[in-house]
């Protein structure tokens, strides 16, 4: 005999006629003498009905020939991440697949190591440009004067004495010497 | 260079084109439905039901002719509707008794009065519209079941197998759907057992 907590349990299994011939004979008897049940049970037919009646929905005229696209241009079937070519995008294309790039920059550490070698790449140059250009511009005016007091003796009014000074100076330096200051030689 | 037809040609034999076509055509239309009637708005049906078809234009090889798609067809359709809720916030399930809550205050839903107009119970889309509605209110593992059986008509068999759960199962979420559905659509339930007393 079965309790009225069970056979209520299978009244939609017993509605579909998915219980074995045993459960289903167990089901019927137990109907017959519970009102509830049969309440119950009336209830569920009604409700399986009411879901049966609901009419085929019938997709929108334009969504067959996006069915069919596939076939009459879409991807290649060798193609996994292939797309049909027309249309509108799907909800599910819209994760864009991850290049492969951002997967060290997923790494903290490569990324530190990898940003501090490119500074230094550009920074040592660029130091050193520097340092150069200075050297440059020092031992450039030098030279003017020097070839300049040099031009200045040939004038006729000009103070030889001064200029045989400038252009000898040993402070000045010209370009691939070594500096003569401080050797005595003045 | 080969034309993109040429080269189409090439992977799926003008054969294998057609069965494809014959699949949307016998298939479309049942697809969609379930699609339709899990997600409750056609946007979501057309991108689920596309989808779908554009995973059997993949797999066409693998399918044997003649072989019954249905399930194997129905499981991508449900797995699809599945990945479709993981991507979105949850969501709400709402009770139709709960009155609802605007900027303005709060406001009773309008549900039809059936005592006042029993005829207007029995308006096709009316009713069409109320069973969307409460199905919408189940849980998307009873909506599933729901659909599969009391919709589409399938065994409880075809369901486990469609869904990958045991038959138990199939057997327990569709009881409590229909416990649900039948609280929900209670008014509806008693008219139409007038009418059948009338």
């Amino acid at each position: 005999m079965l309790n009225h907590h069970r056979a209520e349990h299978l009244l939609s299994a017993y509605l579909d006629g998915e219980l074995p011939p045993q459960e289903a004979a167990a089901v019927q008897e137990h109907l017959l003498d519970c009102a509830g049940c049969r309440e119950t049970y009336e209830r569920l037919r009604g409700t399986k009905g009411l879901l049966g009646q609901l009419p085929l929905a019938e997709p929108p005229a334009d969504l067959w020939p996006v069915l069919l696209e596939p076939a009459a241009g879409g991807p290649d079937p060798g193609d996994p991440g292939g797309r049909p070519a027309r249309g509108r995008g799907l909800r599910f294309a819209r994760i864009p697949r991850p290049r492969r790039w951002p997967a060290l920059l997923r790494r903290p550490a490569w990324a530190i190591a990898a940003a501090l070698a490119v500074l230094l790449l550009a920074a040592v140059p660029l130091v050193k440009g520097t340092v150069d250009r200075l050297h440059a511009t020092e031992i450039g005016v030098d030279l003017y004067v020097r070839e300049h007091a040099i031009q200045m003796s040939r004038e006729p009014l000009a103070d030889r004495a001064y200029l045989d000074l400038v252009a000898t100076d040993a402070d000045l330096v010209l370009v691939g010497e070594t500096s003569r200051a401080g050797e005595g030689g003045r | 260079m080969a034309r993109p037809d040429a080269m189409r040609a090439a992977s799926y034999t003008p054969e294998e084109l057609a069965r494809y076509e014959a699949l949307v055509q016998r298939y479309g239309r049942h697809v969609y439905n379930i699609a339709y009637r899990m997600t409750g708005n056609e946007a979501d049906a057309r991108d689920l039901s596309q989808e779908a078809f554009l995973r059997v234009y993949r797999a066409l090889r693998r399918v044997e002719p003649g072989a019954p798609l249905e399930s194997w067809l129905y499981r991508i359709v449900s797995n699809l509707y599945i990945d479709l809720l993981r991507k979105r916030p949850r969501h709400r399930v709402e009770s139709l008794d709960v009155p609802l809550e605007t900027p303005r205050g709060e406001l009773a839903r309008e549900l039809p009065d059936v005592a006042a107009n029993p005829e207007a119970i029995f308006e096709r889309e009316q009713i069409d519209g109320t069973i969307q509605q409460a199905l919408g209110t189940l849980s998307e593992e009873l909506r599933m079941v729901a659909v599969l059986s009391d919709v589409e008509g399938f065994s409880y068999e075809e369901i486990a197998t469609i869904l990958h759960v045991p038959l138990g199962t199939v057997k327990s979420r569709l009881h409590r759907a229909r416990q649900i559905l039948q609280d929900r659509l209670r008014p509806y339930l008693e008219a139409r057992r007038r009418g059948w007393e009338a």
